[in-house]
């Protein structure tokens, strides 16, 4: 798979120089429109100092700003054994050189993404919702992808577009916003210089409509490339667990959640499993350019007969788009000659999620929120928010002073630490 | 979540798979839109019981923000006692008084689940051990 | 004179060579080494897990003693295997007597519905998941390193210094192939 990891490297490259040069562009008739004539030589100074610096800054801290972002918790394996456990088995799997780091985000929407700069600065990030709605199998399927997208060189790419995008986004809406209220003032001191007037104007409609565009452009740019690899990903994936159905029936799981992700935004939307901005409803038919419908994964996911490897996906690729792209190719040749055989594994016996899980649910997102939980010996289970600082309670139910455990507050502690080793 | 009367800082409490919250300085509750779904074990017949309730308003009183939605709520009667209620459906609330009102009631809501609940945390004799 | 040079810089080439095909003996050696370590370690761990799990069930299963037994059993055996070989055979019974046991569990709902029983089951099964995925990276090392012992010209440098085929770590019977499933919940 070596040139695949190839060709990630040179599209980061385009990325940058593309993204770099369309920031430049925007400089010079920002630069123009509000310091006249001359001003585009400042507009392309500025703009290159911060391409230079958000493209530093992505590199060596892009996943941390992805992560905070997304409003990402690091978790000690205490609080979900399960999901450290099925992250270390596809470490394994994968061989990947260490460990990635595990964060929940505490939302119910169910999605997952990866990040990081390389397979040895690699998180995984999954909701809450999504621990609470799969089953192990299912869960298993959906840390492969992720995984996959670490192994396959994704997340470099994948991370540095969430920033670039979230940036030029952030920028045009400054510069939108500025022109907007500062509208009153430049008109005074176009009357001044009559000549360079509509020259003026004229530069200030251009960069107006290039704040529009661009953060349109760098979307584009970024999505259409990013398809291919869901699919690779996928398939990837079953070559780690070499169980279809588990990927195949969490991915239409957290397409027919009605639920929004609500620390998803247009940045870093490319970066989950499954599109978290499509309206309620439409998740499982809807083609976006980031991601292929879902509808169509599963199906070529239930599809895959005789073995897990690479051509083996691709085959079921074809055979679903009989006709229309037959051809395309999703895997490049080296995966396709990859013949070695690789079986298929057996279902095994399914888990039926518990009626409490809500419960659970609500409980995970505390214990992330770093709730200190009590029970007391009558029966009634006691659940303190951090920002009520008390050292003990009294049972509203009997009357009992309880204590705050220690253990609860080491607990809070060692997650503290985590986090802040993720900041460091 | 804060308590609507006096903006402290809510703990829960469960029992039986049932949340309230409940504001440790004056002792109030509130009962989610969720939870009230558990307990009645049913949305059709919460909706009923939620729109059983009489609106009132108390002159002078000012009304209270749902904790939920930060919207102010409305004030209802039930059964000569003075309730607030989410205009959003995020739930009730309960101030320490009402809830003393509803306890030494006959019949709060049909079932009367709710009083039940509420008596099972807060005026249980055998937990307490007198 | 010429002659003279020539010769000594065949020579070079040779040692040289010779030099190379050792190294990457060596180096693959010491990855199936490496691969053979990760699957030892979770072996390990699933011999300390199961005096857990079989403690806690212990209490709920009065009438099992036959199964513990049996359990107990192939796990010491387990545990004293010395070779490749030896290992995967007796872990392929231990399987068999763990796949026993959770069919039994089945028959006491109680004891499916304990929360520590339920956390040393979880971590069970991660566990036989982490060797079954070793496994496949082991037996994938093995492969190119005997390749290499085998084939010429290596071969030759491969008797001259003793180097020796792994085993490959295969579980026995075709029903204990897989990984068993160990998901009572439902």
């Amino acid at each position: 798979m070596w040139e695949l990891i190839q060709t990630n490297r040179r599209r980061s490259i385009v990325l940058f120089i593309g993204m770099g040069l369309s920031l430049l562009l925007l400089g010079f008739f920002i630069g123009e429109a509000f310091w006249g004539s001359d001003g585009w030589i400042a507009g392309m100074s500025i703009a290159f100092l911060i391409w230079l610096i958000m493209s530093a800054v992505s590199y060596f801290s892009g996943d941390a700003i992805v992560l905070a972002m997304s409003h990402a918790k690091r978790v000690t394996p205490e609080i979900h054994p399960r999901l450290f456990n099925v992250v270390e088995e596809m470490k394994i799997a994968a061989n990947l050189p260490t460990m990635p780091k595990v964060y929940i985000i505490p939302d119910i929407a169910p999605n997952a993404f990866a990040t990081g700069r390389n397979p040895e600065t690699s998180s995984v990030v999954v909701t809450a919702g999504l621990l609470e709605k799969l089953d192990r199998d299912e869960l298993q399927g959906v840390i492969a992808h992720e995984v996959s997208h670490i192994t396959n060189r994704d997340i470099l790419f994948m991370t540095f577009s969430a920033v670039i995008l979230g940036s030029i986004v952030f920028l045009s809406h400054i510069f939108l916003r500025s022109l907007w209220f500062g509208g009153g003032r430049r008109s005074s001191s176009r009357s001044s210089s009559k000549g360079g007037g509509q020259l003026q104007l004229i530069m200030m409609l251009i960069a107006i409509l290039l704040a529009v565009l661009a953060p349109i452009m760098a979307q584009l740019l970024y999505f259409a490339i990013s398809r291919k690899r869901e699919y690779l990903a996928d398939a990837s994936a079953i070559r780690l667990t070499r169980y279809p159905e588990g990927l195949a029936s969490a991915l239409e799981k957290i397409a027919a959640s009605d639920i929004n992700l609500e620390s998803a935004n247009k940045a870093t939307a490319g970066l989950f499993i499954v599109n978290p901005l499509i309206k309620k409803g439409q998740r499982l038919t809807a083609l976006t350019s980031t991601h292929p419908p879902v509808l169509e994964r599963i199906k070529i996911l239930r599809s895959i007969a005789g073995g897990a490897n690479y051509a083996d996906y691709q085959r079921a690729y074809s055979s679903l788009k009989q006709g229309t792209e037959t051809r395309t190719s999703i895997i490049p040749p080296s995966g396709i000659q990859d013949t070695k055989k690789i079986e298929l594994t057996k279902p095994g016996k399914r888990e039926i999620t518990a009626e409490s899980s809500r419960r659970k649910l609500d409980d995970l997102i505390r214990t992330l929120n770093d709730f200190v939980f009590l029970q007391c010996t009558c029966g009634l289970k006691i659940k303190i928010p951090p920002d009520l600082k008390v050292n003990n309670i009294s049972c509203p139910r009997c009357g009992r002073i309880l204590e705050i455990p220690l253990s609860q507050l080491q607990r809070i502690k060692s997650r503290w630490k985590a986090d802040k080793a993720t900041n460091a | 979540m804060n308590c609507p009367r006096c903006g402290k800082s809510m703990i829960t409490l469960e029992i039986k798979e049932v949340e309230i919250d409940y504001c440790l300085s004056c002792h109030g509750i509130w009962l989610d839109n969720g939870e009230l779904e558990l307990l009645l074990r049913d949305a059709k017949r919460k909706e009923k019981l939620l729109q059983s309730f009489l609106l009132t308003s108390v002159p002078g009183e000012k009304p209270l923000k749902c904790p939920v939605c930060h919207k102010k709520m409305l004030q209802v009667m039930v059964k000569k006692v003075l309730l607030d209620k989410c205009r959003h459906g995020h739930g009730l609330w309960f101030d320490n008084d009402e809830l003393q009102k509803i306890l030494e009631m006959g019949d709060f809501d049909p079932d009367n689940t709710i009083k039940k609940h509420l008596t099972e945390i807060f005026n249980n004799k055998e937990a307490k051990g007198e | 004179m010429g002659i003279l040079l020539i010769l000594i810089g065949l020579i070079i080439l040779f040692v040289l060579i010779f030099i190379g095909i050792y190294n990457s003996l060596v180096q693959l050696r010491n990855r199936v080494r490496n691969s053979w370590a990760q699957i030892d370690v979770q072996l390990k761990r699933r011999h300390d897990l199961i005096p857990n799990l079989v403690e806690t069930a212990k209490g709920y299963m009065k009438h099992e003693r036959t199964t513990f037994e049996s359990i107990t059993k192939a796990r010491s055996e387990a545990m004293s295997a010395q070779s490749v070989g030896e290992k995967a055979r007796a872990e392929s019974n231990l399987n068999g007597a763990m796949s026993k046991f959770f069919l039994v569990v089945e028959n006491y709902p109680e004891l499916k519905a304990n929360q520590n029983f339920l956390a040393v089951q979880e971590e069970l099964t991660s566990t036989e998941n982490k060797i079954a995925f070793a496994r496949q990276n082991y037996n994938d090392q093995v492969l190119f390193f005997n390749n290499k012992i085998q084939m010429f010209p290596s071969n030759i440098v491969a008797t001259m210094f003793n180097f020796k085929t792994s085993e490959y770590f295969e579980l026995e019977s075709a029903t204990e192939r897989e990984v068993p499933k160990v998901d009572f919940t439902s």
